[in-house]
């Protein structure tokens, strides 16, 4: 039976290999020896959250904390891809130090839950919808990293974002329809405007403005790249900022339970 | 852009205007016939303006991102201002002078919404004249995003949902809509029996069911079980397991959602294009290996 005691044990080694792939790959000779340890990594941690998953008897999407979990484990998955796919020496470091920081939080301030899972969320919907919604997360949170850099550094990454915000669309695309094609099965209606769906709604609106922005006006670069870091401000409001908010109180299905 | 922010200023003006005028649109006034008459104007309007594209600049203006951008932002931002205040339930009259408590109400939201979907209708149209191939992804996430929400929220007023309390060994054919009206129900439901199963030490329940025989008007008869998320489909409705009362005299009570919505399958053709749409611009990514 694995808990959140044993999260250490575990996250601790996957650090370690993805640190070491980062390493090797900034070094830029060593690239496939870099991708095996982050894929060393990416399994241990798998490893954990298989295991959580099946000593809960239920996947571990429902609380913050267990969200926190899949987001460590995407943030070097996508550096990988992107990696693989791009060859960015950076990008591998940046990820696991952001990974790092969601590994701490959970580990400093565990949310702790019972196993009981309302009626209303035992459906095949919901392991796709909250997966591809922590991926589509963890892409938009690179770009943004990417974003903050390129404004203060002054160093070119457009490429790299723009690619990123179209992954990051079509997941936040797949996750919202996904969604509501649940709701319908669930409730009865695909979409109601509650707090969370009125969110994703301007979040997914705000990203969409980017692709366009960037389509219509490329030269525009600083305004579209501080668009980007308001429209990932309007994701974090989405993912946890409306568990906080006055107006979106005892209102959402999507409240989490801590 | 300046034009485009002129125009969505212009239409939140106006939506201010009117808000003040005629109050809170009335959503239920959209009811057939009228959202067919709605879509057959919007659709007429929109090929219109298409067809007299050369010969006037604005509708040419209105397929270009120009035009796009700034509505976009605008719905966006409103859509940011419904996220922040409260909002009342659907149907109840806002609770501050403005009207941003209801907000799928409010004259600016759905004026600009309208804009947008009209300049979204207007560059689908544009792209239909070009090779297809090359603009199947484009068309399939904009001219699905333009199906799903003009069907959706024109079907809107056209949804009937109703609920049914049913007792234990009972069978009933009343049933109430959201204003506690009460109707006869186009469907007889006799519950068998009610069962919950609870967590082990807790008092949250794990899953209710309920074993039901449902009668329709047209003599069919079909046993089957409700739960959450597992609803029953018969004869276009869709009776969904909503709540549960135990009473003390009465014995169990389980109440059913039903619900019926003649413009679902336009919707779900919007959202299966706009997933096609979104697959296709993460297959579409370009991959540049040169850059670093």
């Amino acid at each position: 039976m694995v808990n959140w005691n044993e999260l250490w044990l575990f996250a601790l080694p996957a650090l370690l290999c993805w640190m070491a792939g980062a390493l090797l790959s900034l070094r830029g000779r060593w690239q496939k020896m870099a991708c095996l340890m982050t894929i060393c990594g990416l399994l241990i941690f798998g490893g954990y959250i298989a295991l959580m998953w099946h000593s809960l008897e239920r996947p571990p999407m429902r609380t913050m904390g267990e969200t926190r979990l899949w987001y460590s484990f995407f943030l070097p998955l996508v550096g990988l891809i992107t990696f693989i796919r791009w060859r960015y020496r950076w990008i591998l470091s940046f990820s696991t130090l952001l990974s790092a920081v969601f590994i701490c939080v959970n580990l400093l301030k565990p949310e702790i839950h019972s196993k009981e899972m309302m009626p209303a969320l035992q459906s095949p919907w919901f392991a796709p919808h909250v997966i591809i919604y922590m991926f589509a997360y963890a892409t938009t949170g690179v770009a943004t990293l990417l974003a903050l850099w390129q404004l203060c550094r002054k160093q070119d990454q457009l490429a790299a974002i723009d690619n990123l915000i179209r992954v990051g669309i079509s997941f936040l695309t797949v996750g919202m329809l996904f969604g509501a094609l649940w709701a319908k099965e669930a409730w009865g209606t695909y979409w109601s405007w509650d707090p969370k769906e009125t969110w994703a709604a301007a979040t997914w609106l705000c990203y969409l403005v980017y692709v366009h922005l960037r389509k219509s006006r490329p030269a525009m670069v600083r305004p579209a790249l501080l668009w980007l870091v308001l429209c990932f401000l309007c994701l974090q409001m989405c993912w946890w900022g409306i568990n906080y908010l006055p107006s979106a109180q005892g209102v959402s299905v999507h409240t989490y339970g801590g | 852009m300046t034009e485009g922010s002129i125009v969505c200023c212009g239409l939140v003006a106006v939506g201010l205007l009117l808000q003040q005028l005629i109050g809170p649109i009335r959503w239920d006034m959209m009811a057939w016939p009228m959202n067919v008459l709605v879509l057959v104007v919007l659709l007429f309007g929109i090929l219109m303006m298409h067809l007299c594209r050369r010969e006037v600049r604005l509708f040419r203006w209105m397929g270009t991102l120009q035009a796009g951008i700034p509505a976009m932002v605008t719905c966006a931002m409103l859509t940011i201002l419904m996220g922040v205040t409260k909002q009342v339930p659907s149907g109840h009259q806002p609770t501050e002078p403005f009207g941003i408590t209801s907000m799928l109400s409010f004259w600016p939201f759905v004026l600009s919404y309208l804009w947008l979907i009209i300049l979204v209708g207007m560059v689908c149209l544009t792209r239909l004249r070009l090779p297809l191939w090359h603009n199947i992804p484009f068309l399939l996430n904009h001219l699905g995003l333009f199906i799903a929400l003009v069907t959706g929220t024109l079907g809107n007023a056209d949804i009937q949902d109703l609920r049914m309390a049913v007792q234990e060994g009972k069978t009933e054919w009343r049933a109430i809509d959201a204003r506690h009206k009460v109707y006869e129900s186009p469907i007889t439901i006799e519950l068998h029996d009610f069962s919950i199963k609870f967590h082990d030490s807790s008092t949250e329940p794990q899953s209710f069911t309920s074993d039901v025989t449902v009668y329709t008007k047209s003599g069919l008869k079909v046993r089957d079980t409700i739960r959450v998320n597992q609803p029953l489909a018969v004869s276009g409705w869709k009776i969904y397991q909503y709540n549960y009362e135990t009473r003390e005299d009465m014995g169990d009570i389980s109440v059913f959602e039903l619900v019926r919505d003649p413009w679902l399958p336009y919707v779900y053709l919007g959202i299966f294009m706009m997933l096609a749409g979104a697959i296709s611009m993460f297959v579409r990514t370009p991959s540049n290996k040169s850059n670093r």
